[in-house]
């Protein structure tokens, strides 16, 4: 049963109360019941009784009109925090408003958490950035010319300490290599210099020396050019299911693919591995569709105890890029 | 006598650079360049064998600057030097025409042996790429791809498995209680045998296997 039209709510407790209260009034004239001025017993009862049956009646009346009210109440405290939904903008008068105006903070609460994540996200990887250029540029050269200089110092002097001097060359190769792994895995340069492809095949290769599960790869050739911000989600996305892969799902194989699928570029690792049942929200996965959100791509992870697990990324290629790429 | 054009953008770099090269009788640097578009002025002003290049460098990167001198017409021997461990740099670098890729973290080892290799037109092929190359050729083979047929003697056969583990010539002469000049010769088969022995062969197994784009 509904509401007549688009009456406020008010109005409709008005108008239930009046109507109880004029089927009350006609009853009281229409029927033999007669309130004497000295009232008997009897009367008391009749009246109690019309009382009775009138508040029951308002009451249930009114909690039929507040019922969608209820309904919208439920509905709010079920939308999930990760994927918001819509409300059905149903119902009529107040609970429709109430519903629509929902919508819309939900929209633009969305759109603000979008753009707050974006700003953070890009300052975070620009941050990274600048300190993985400062790391290779200033440590990295600092430490190679200590390298070679001591390399020349061993040269040229007496035997009794070549055998410290190389120990000390050791420790600065050490260092490099140490500058030269956290700088790599602050930003991956391949991805700037080389592109995305590139990018990716070196993270195959990366799984693979540290893994014994083998990786297969396919990227098709001539993929349309994502923008940078886009090629640094899809990087950072291969690289979470792949460390995910590694760590947890004892996987024997895994392929890494990317293709382009209609006006989508598809990113997707597959692994043989353990799966898991029921989606644990953890860190990496929401990491991944924080991410994914930025570019306003579409992340979806299916994964099955036993029968491995698929992440798949479809990123929207812009036209507007592509036309000038 | 080897004339070398170093290029890279840090003077200090440069510097502990040349003091290496000019401890060897047979190299000399004639120039230095502070980033790619001077080091390709340079070469076009200067008679030079041996360019040597450091990858990330302002202006014009060390790739781009060594697909332009390897256009030229009897091009110098080309060298990258690099921070980057990493096989996409080094199949960057032999597409854009450069015979050997050497790390900066090995420069003090490798780099005077890698000039003389590419003087003698071999590759120089830095020990990451190496077993990268390798062990996706054992790969291969174990999934019943097809890939360049080659008998290797039971000796080699150890030595790829150690290559593929990523072990150093001079581990593989312990373990294998054999003379570090055996490792060596041991590679150098292997890799002549797997057809990756030069640029172009190296540059066609890599695209032929997916592991960079053609």
């Amino acid at each position: 049963m509904r509401l007549p039209g688009h009456l406020p709510l008010f109005w409709t407790i008005c108008l239930i109360n009046g109507v109880v209260l004029v089927v009350a009034a006609l009853l009281l004239l229409l029927s033999p019941a007669r309130v004497s001025a000295d009232a008997v017993p009897s009367e008391f009862v009749v009246i109690g009784a019309g009382l009775v049956v009138m508040i029951l009646t308002n009451a249930l009346l009114i909690r039929w009109a507040l019922a969608p009210l209820h309904r919208l109440i439920a509905r709010l405290e079920g939308i999930e925090h990760l994927e918001p939904t819509e409300l059905p903008e149903e119902g009529s008068g107040p609970v429709l408003g109430i519903a629509r105006s929902v919508n819309g903070l939900l929209a633009r609460l969305a759109e603000e958490r979008r753009t707050g994540d974006a700003r953070a996200l890009a300052a975070q990887e620009a941050e990274r950035h600048r300190i993985a250029q400062e790391l290779h540029d200033e440590v990295g050269q600092s430490l190679t010319v200590v390298l070679l200089g001591l390399k020349q110092v061993e040269s040229q002097s007496p035997p009794a300490l070549v055998p410290e001097l190389a120990a000390v060359r050791e420790s600065a190769r050490a260092g490099l290599d140490d500058v030269r792994r956290v700088a790599r895995r602050l930003r991956p340069g391949v991805l700037e210099d080389l592109g995305l492809a590139s990018a990716l095949a070196a993270l195959a290769t990366e799984f693979a020396d540290h893994s014994s599960a083998s990786v297969r790869r396919s990227f098709a050739p001539g993929l349309p050019a994502l923008s940078p911000e886009a090629e640094v989600v899809v990087y950072r996305v291969a690289q979470e299911a792949l460390t995910n892969a590694a760590r947890h799902a004892d996987a024997r194989s895994v392929e890494l693919s990317l293709q382009r699928l209609g006006a989508h570029v598809v990113l997707e690792v597959r692994d043989d591995g353990r799966g898991f049942t029921g989606l644990t929200e953890g860190s990496g996965l929401m990491g991944m569709r924080e991410r994914a959100a930025l570019v306003r791509a579409e992340l979806s992870v299916i994964s099955q105890p036993r029968h491995g697990t698929t992440v798949r990324l479809k990123v929207p290629v812009d036209t507007t890029t592509e036309a000038s790429a | 006598m080897i004339r070398i054009l170093l290029a890279d953008d840090h003077t200090l770099v440069r510097r502990g650079v040349r003091l290496i090269l000019e401890q060897e009788p047979d190299l000399s640097v004639v120039a230095e360049a502070a980033d790619g578009a001077e080091a390709v002025e340079r070469v076009r002003d200067t008679e030079v064998d041996l360019v040597v290049l450091d990858i990330a460098m302002p202006r014009m990167t060390g790739l781009q600057a060594a697909a332009e001198i390897a256009q030229r017409r009897n091009p110098p021997k080309i060298l990258m030097l690099s921070m980057h461990d990493n096989e996409q740099y080094f199949f960057g670098a032999l597409k854009a025409g450069a015979s050997g890729y050497v790390l900066k973290s090995v420069a003090d080892e490798d780099l005077v042996g890698a000039c003389r290799a590419a003087m003698r037109g071999e590759t120089f092929l830095y020990p990451g790429a190496e077993s990268t190359l390798v062990r996706d050729y054992l790969d291969r083979m174990r999934r019943g791809e097809r890939v360049p047929t080659s008998v290797l003697t039971a000796r080699e056969d150890q030595v790829i498995k150690l290559i593929a583990e990523g072990r150093s010539s001079r581990e593989i002469a312990k373990d294998l209680h054999i003379a570090l000049k055996t490792v060596e010769g041991h590679r150098a088969n292997i890799l002549g045998k797997l057809g990756m022995r030069d640029r172009v062969e190296l540059t066609r197994y890599a695209i032929r296997a997916g592991l960079i784009e053609p």
